[in-house]
Formats: C-alpha cells, sequence, structure tokens
C-alpha cells in the first residue's frame, strides 16, 4: 500500500507539466479567441502521444494505467485545459476499428464532449469537430456530427464552445459498459483539483507579496486562515483522487464509489478554491486580465460533468466499500 | 502508488479482527469517575497480557512495533469491533507520555515508566496548558526553583484532562525565572501523590468532571525525572505535541468512516412528525451522502500521510490538516444526526452510552479546542505547509 505518487509516476506528470504549459498555457485565454482546442495544438498533442496515455498498447496506446491519466489530466486542468482534450482521449478508448482511433489519437480529426439535455444534445468544444463523444455510466457512443444542425450557444467558460444540436446523429462506434466513464469522471475529477491547487498556489504567492496597512497580507489571519482551508480541502480531494485511481488501476470492486467520492471532493475543493482566489485577490480578482475568474468558470462547466453534485450525493448515501 | 495489502498485513488484520471480536467487553464503559477508569485500566491490562499493547511503540520497548499501515489496520478494527475508546484516561500515557519518554527519556525513566504505562498500571495526565498560556503555551508561568538534588514547583495548570485518575503528570515549568518565553522552561515528570498538589475539577458543558486545576505549593520533584535537559523543555515539549498531533488521532480519522454508517442507518429509521423518513429528506440524504464522501477522503490523506512519512523517514506537517478535518467533519454529522433526531436530541443526562449522539456533539467543541484550537492548526498549516509570512 503506496498511495502517493512514486518516481516514475512523477516523471510523466513533470513531463506532462512542462509540455502543458508551453502548449496550451493558460496565458492563451487572455488573446482573442482563446476557446477550443486549435488544429495545431491537438495534432501537436497527438503527435507526442497524450491522447493515448492510458490506451493498451495493442491499441496503439502507451499502456499506462489510469495513474498516469489523472496525473495528466491534473496538469491539464491546471492550465483550464480544453475539454477536448479529454474527449480525444476518451474517444480513443471508444473505437474499435484502428483506422479510425488512430485518426482519433493523431488528432488529425476533432473530438467534442456531447451532453443529453432535454431534446437535444450539448455540445461542447470546437464548432470544428467531426465527431462528439457521448458517455453514459453504461455506454460511450462516437457520433457523426457531419451535416448536423449545430446551433452555436454562448458560454461563461472562456476556454470552452458550446452549441445545441438536434438528437438523432448517426452512431459510428460505441463501447458497452462504464471503462469510459470511469475514465472520464477521474479525467474531469483530477482537472478540478489541478485547478484547486493552481488557485491556492496563485492566492500564496500573492499572499507574499502584496502589503497593507504595512504588512504582507499573508500575514493577516484574515488571508491565512482561508489559505489554510483551501489547503485541506485540496489534500482531502487529491488524496482521494490518488485512491481512486489506484482503485480503478487495481480493479477493485468499489473504485466506482471511491470514484463518486473523488468527484465529489474535486467539485467541492475546485468550487470553493476558486472562490477564494478571487475573494482574496482584492479588487484584482474581479478583473479581466487576472486568472482568477478563468478558474473559477472552468471549474463550473467540470463540476457538471460526470457526476455533478446531486447525483453523485444520491449514489454515495448508499454505497458499500469492500473490506 | 498501488492499494495492496501484503499477506502480512492481510494475516494481521484477521488476527486482530478475531481477538477483537472475542474478548471485546460486553458492558458499557462507566461515563464517569474512578469507575470508569478503572475500566480503561482493565483494557488496557487486557491487550498487554495478549500482546496488544502498544501499536506504535518499538519492540525493543514492549510495543508491538507495528508500521503505519498495520497500524491504520488496527484502529479500523477497533472501531469496527466497536472497542472501548482509545482517546481514555490511558490516552496520554500511551499516545504522548510513553512515545515521549521513548524519544527524550533516560534509562532508568525508560525501564521504572515503560511498562507500568503499557500494562494500564499507571495513568498519566498533561501538565501543559495555564490559566494564562493555552494557545500560546510558551507563555506559561508555573516555576520551578532548583534546591539540592530537587526541583521545586509553584504554580497553577488548567485544563488538566484526568488530573484526579493521573498517577503521573507530563509537567512543563519555567526553570529559568529570567527567561523569556521558549527559553528557560523544563519538562519533568511529576509523581501526583507528592505533597503539595491539590486538584480542583472544572465541570464542563458535557456535565462532567474529566478536567482539572492543578494547584503546586512547593512540590518537590526529583532533578533525575527531568526529560531532556533542564531549559531545554520546550524542545521535549515539541516532541510530545507532535506525537499529539501526528498520528495521535488516528483512530478518530478511521472510525468516522462507521460513525456516518451509523448515522445513515439511524435516517433509515427515523420519522420525522409528519410521518417521512430522515433519510427521505434529500437535505439529509445529501449532507450525510457528503460526508461520508470527507470520512473517505480522511482515510485517503491518512493512508497518503502514511506513505509520504515511509518515503520521507519523518512525519510531514499534515497532522494539522487532519485534525481541522477531523474535528469539522465531526461537528457537521453531529449537526445532521441532530437535526433528524428531533426532540429526543435534547435529552441528555451526561451520560455517553445512554445518549451517544449528544454527548458527541458537545464533545465535537472539545476536539476543536484542544490539542490546540482549529484556528492554531490553521496557523500550523499557513506556516508549515504554504510558509506564508509568520503572523507571530
Ligand atoms: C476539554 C479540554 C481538555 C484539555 N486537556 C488538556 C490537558 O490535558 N493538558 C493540557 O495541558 N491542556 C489541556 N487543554 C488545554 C487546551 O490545549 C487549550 O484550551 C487550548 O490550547 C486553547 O487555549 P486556551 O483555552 O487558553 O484559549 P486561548 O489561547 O485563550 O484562545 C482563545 C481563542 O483565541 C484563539 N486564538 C488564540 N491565539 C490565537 C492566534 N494566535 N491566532 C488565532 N486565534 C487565536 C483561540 O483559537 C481561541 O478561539 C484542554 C482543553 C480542553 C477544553
Amino acid at each position: 500500500m503506496y498511495l502517493v505518487p512514486d518516481d516514475e509516476e512523477l516523471a510523466i506528470a513533470s513531463a506532462a507539466a512542462e509540455y502543458l504549459a508551453d502548449a496550451m498555457p493558460i496565458d492563451r485565454l487572455h488573446a482573442a479567441n482563446p476557446a477550443d482546442l486549435k488544429d495545431d495544438v491537438r495534432n501537436a498533442l497527438g503527435d507526442m502521444g497524450w491522447y493515448a496515455l492510458a490506451l493498451p498498447e495493442a491499441d496503439g496506446g502507451s499502456g499506462l494505467s489510469a495513474i498516469e491519466h489523472a496525473l495528466f489530466f491534473r496538469e491539464v486542468g491546471r492550465q483550464c485545459g480544453p475539454v477536448e482534450v479529454m474527449a480525444q482521449c476518451l474517444a480513443a478508448m471508444t473505437v474499435a476499428d484502428a483506422d479510425l482511433r488512430a485518426q482519433i489519437t493523431s488528432g488529425a480529426v476533432g473530438v467534442s464532449l456531447a451532453i443529453v439535455d432535454g431534446d437535444s444534445l450539448r455540445l461542447l468544444g470546437s464548432p470544428a469537430a467531426r465527431y462528439a463523444l457521448q458517455v453514459t455510466r453504461n455506454e460511450a457512443c462516437l457520433l457523426d456530427l457531419q451535416g448536423a444542425q449545430v446551433s452555436a450557444k454562448s458560454s461563461l467558460d472562456l476556454a470552452l464552445s458550446m452549441a445545441v444540436v438536434p438528437a438523432g446523429c448517426p452512431v459510428v462506434a460505441t463501447r458497452a459498459g462504464d471503462h469510459v466513464w470511469m475514465m472520464g469522471q477521474l479525467a474531469t475529477a483530477a482537472q478540478l483539483v489541478g485547478i484547486s491547487e493552481a488557485s491556492l498556489e496563485q492566492i500564496v504567492e500573492y499572499a507574499k507579496v502584496r502589503e497593507t496597512f504595512g504588512k504582507k497580507i499573508g500575514s493577516w489571519q484574515a488571508v491565512r486562515h482561508p489559505c489554510a482551508d483551501m489547503a485541506v480541502r485540496l489534500e482531502a480531494a487529491r488524496s482521494q483522487l490518488w485512491y481512486a485511481a489506484t482503485a480503478i488501476k487495481e480493479g477493485s470492486l468499489d473504485a466506482g464509489v471511491h470514484l463518486d467520492a473523488a468527484k465529489h471532493q474535486a467539485n467541492v475543493a475546485a468550487l470553493a478554491n476558486t472562490d477564494s482566489n478571487i475573494q482574496l485577490h482584492g479588487g484584482i480578482g474581479v478583473t479581466d486580465e487576472h486568472h482568477a475568474h478563468l478558474y473559477m468558470k472552468h471549474s463550473l462547466v467540470l463540476a457538471k460533468l460526470f457526476g455533478g453534485r446531486r447525483e453523485i450525493l444520491a449514489r454515495l448515501l448508499h454505497a458499500e466499500l469492500e473490506d | 502508488m498501488d492499494l495492496q495489502y501484503s499477506e502480512q498485513d492481510r494475516e494481521f488484520r484477521a488476527k486482530a479482527r478475531a481477538w477483537l471480536s472475542a474478548n471485546v467487553p460486553a458492558e458499557a464503559r462507566p461515563a464517569h469517575g474512578h469507575a470508569s477508569a478503572t475500566f480503561d485500566r482493565d483494557w488496557q491490562r487486557k491487550l498487554y497480557d495478549h500482546g496488544w499493547a502498544g501499536v506504535s511503540w518499538p519492540k525493543e520497548f514492549g510495543g508491538l512495533g507495528l508500521s503505519g499501515l498495520q497500524q491504520v489496520l488496527w484502529y479500523e478494527e477497533l472501531a469496527r469491533a466497536r472497542a472501548p475508546h482509545y482517546i481514555n484516561t490511558t490516552y496520554v500515557a500511551m499516545m504522548h507520555a510513553g512515545p515521549t519518554l521513548i524519544a527524550r527519556g533516560t534509562d532508568e525513566q525508560k525501564a521504572f515508566h515503560l511498562p507500568r504505562i503499557l500494562s494500564g498500571e499507571s495513568l498519566w495526565c498533561q501538565g501543559f496548558s495555564e490559566p494564562n498560556a493555552g494557545s500560546d503555551l510558551a507563555s506559561l508561568k508555573t516555576r520551578g526553583v532548583v534546591d539540592g538534588d530537587d526541583i521545586v514547583v509553584t504554580g497553577a495548570k488548567m485544563w488538566t484532562t484526568d488530573a484526579q485518575h493521573g498517577d503521573y503528570q507530563e509537567l512543563l515549568i519555567r526553570t529559568d525565572p529570567d527567561s523569556q518565553r521558549h527559553k528557560g522552561l523544563t519538562w519533568v515528570i511529576c509523581d501526583m501523590k507528592t505533597p503539595g498538589i491539590d486538584i480542583k475539577p472544572i465541570r464542563t458543558m458535557l456535565g462532567d468532571e474529566h478536567i482539572n486545576t492543578v494547584f503546586y505549593d512547593e512540590v518537590r520533584i526529583p532533578i533525575a525525572n527531568v526529560v531532556g535537559e533542564i531549559g531545554q523543555g520546550w524542545s521535549t515539549a515539541l516532541a510530545t505535541l507532535s506525537f499529539e498531533r501526528g498520528l495521535g488521532f488516528i483512530g478518530d480519522q478511521l472510525e468516522l468512516y462507521e460513525r456516518v454508517g451509523r448515522a445513515v442507518d439511524l435516517a433509515g429509521k427515523l420519522r420525522f412528525d409528519d410521518g417521512t423518513l430522515a433519510i427521505d429528506d434529500s437535505a439529509i440524504a445529501q449532507k450525510l451522502a457528503s460526508l461520508k464522501s470527507d470520512a473517505m477522503a480522511i482515510r485517503a490523506m491518512t493512508l497518503a500521510d502514511i506513505a509520504e512519512t515511509d518515503r520521507t523517514g519523518q512525519p510531514g506537517p499534515k497532522g494539522s490538516m487532519m485534525k481541522l478535518l477531523v474535528t469539522n467533519t465531526h461537528k457537521a454529522l453531529s449537526e445532521v444526526v441532530g437535526e433528524m433526531m428531533g426532540w429526543d436530541f435534547l435529552e441528555f443526562n451526561g451520560d455517553r452510552s445512554a445518549h451517544p449522539w449528544t454527548y458527541d456533539f458537545l464533545w465535537s467543541w472539545i476536539f476543536s479546542i484542544s490539542g490546540g484550537t482549529n484556528e492554531i492548526q490553521r496557523e500550523n498549516i499557513a506556516d508549515r505547509v504554504l510558509s506564508l509570512p509568520r503572523a507571530r
């Protein structure tokens, strides 16, 4: 039993951190038209093999586990990475046809995420995406968007385009079972943990330099104590994320329960930490040029994906753990 | 990362479970007084006689020398078996006096005290806080004057848990009258039967008398009882506090999950006046489910902390984070249960076993004040985890 990343796992995480800070830095969200995964970045990520990290080697992947998947998406979260990075990754797990899978893992075609919304589907991601991935707890389906009636919607989250499309797009691939759902839930929880961490780091840095009343604000307890609370929430969410990722890797029967707990902890930590980060920055915290609102807006989207609060709590109440 | 238990771990769990299920006392622990201390001594003696005393103590001092993970298993099994709670009159002796002596005591001190602690023969209490020195412990004033082979102690300690049952005390005093703050303090073993000690109980809002003010009037303590060196007591005291704040509450961390389970069971039985079951109330159901995830995360945090400690060889500053999270979760759980129990929750006569949820509700404040308040834990986190500019 060893519940913190070991050296090899840390090496993957730091490689991902370095790569993503360069390929999709959060600063991009302050430039014009920042939403979505741009074609060149999508291709570059594909070339580096990031979409195929947790895909079996026999399917052209790196054959790594849910743990590396979680470590990678934590870094995606820190940069408020586009939702398509996850859609692309999960689509590769859904498709059995080797050619189509290779197109997806290489980034040659784009995949957005589709969520049932009343009679229609809500699309999250680039309008240029050729496919959309719809994932439930029982099944994942890849839909063909070619020729579909897509109506664009405005998006609070600057990292994301939103649109709706009538239901009934042709299905090009399906995968039964909960594997894709679990990897999606793990990836969203991990991104939220990344955001919780980045928010805490950002305010701690600021608290060390900003002065009021002749002292650094980080020496005022009204700043120190909410920062301590942020750290505690983060630590709980991060530890539970490690637990869930490891339980999936090891095929524990109760992995789904640990994953639900991880997603709930991550939802709570990200929403609270992004809130505190804005508040403790004072006026600068509500400006457009600052990152603080980007984290908050992106968390609101991720907190709804792969298990929002009500759905998860309803399941957790009577869930049983193994010994 | 991995979650696999070794063969040895699994065997250990099975052995502990079997022993506990056959040996956990059937009768409830008496709520108060001499009878409660006798109950605790007897249970400790039983653990000792069967080779289960001192799970965290090194083998060479009579403990089990268990790894962090096996300690987790032990406390999980204690919670599952509903064994007598480990936070009782033996707590100070087992969880911090013993470990402090092991780390800093002389050979004579170890040889005399450690077996007595393990077997439940001697109970200890902690005399650190004073009327004007709680959070600001280094401002303590109780004075010790070296006179021949003795230190003569005069002053008062406050909030001393179980002083009335204690055979010995971890006593922190100022031996250099001109010293400031943490310099000039000394940590001594005080025999509670020494002449000049007067113990006055303080009744708590739980209706019990487990904390006390202890007065010292020229109490003579042999210099041989100094742990660490004269004038170096702060360093010994920090060692004591690190045991208390490290894995000192590990049992509570792990027991929470069981308690949430009990609350969910209760919610499935209790009906409100309008006939609805508490569990069908969505606000209550959501709170309970959310607390269940908190309890799971606290366990994961405990396991992650143990893994990190194994790697770095020393406990990190996570103790404060866990204490804060556990105390807050305890309080929140009591509040939901209080809401669903209605008027029954307001029936209380100070008896823990007759009114467990109400007792725990009141206890939740003690938990968030004693051993360092939640505010002080936040200060520790700000300093030691986040390296924020110092407030003090
Ligand atoms: C039931 C119980 C049992 C106890 N058992 C023992 C025992 O066995 N042995 C022993 O030695 N002690 C014991 N204590 C004492 C306990 O450690 C102290 O009560 C505790 O450390 C707080 O100190 P205080 O009561 O003097 O509060 P104070 O230090 O007076 O604090 C008052 C309030 O101010 C806040 N505060 C103080 N300083 C700061 C700061 N720098 N920043 C932010 N907030 C601050 C505190 O959090 C608190 O809310 C026990 C206490 C209780 C209630």
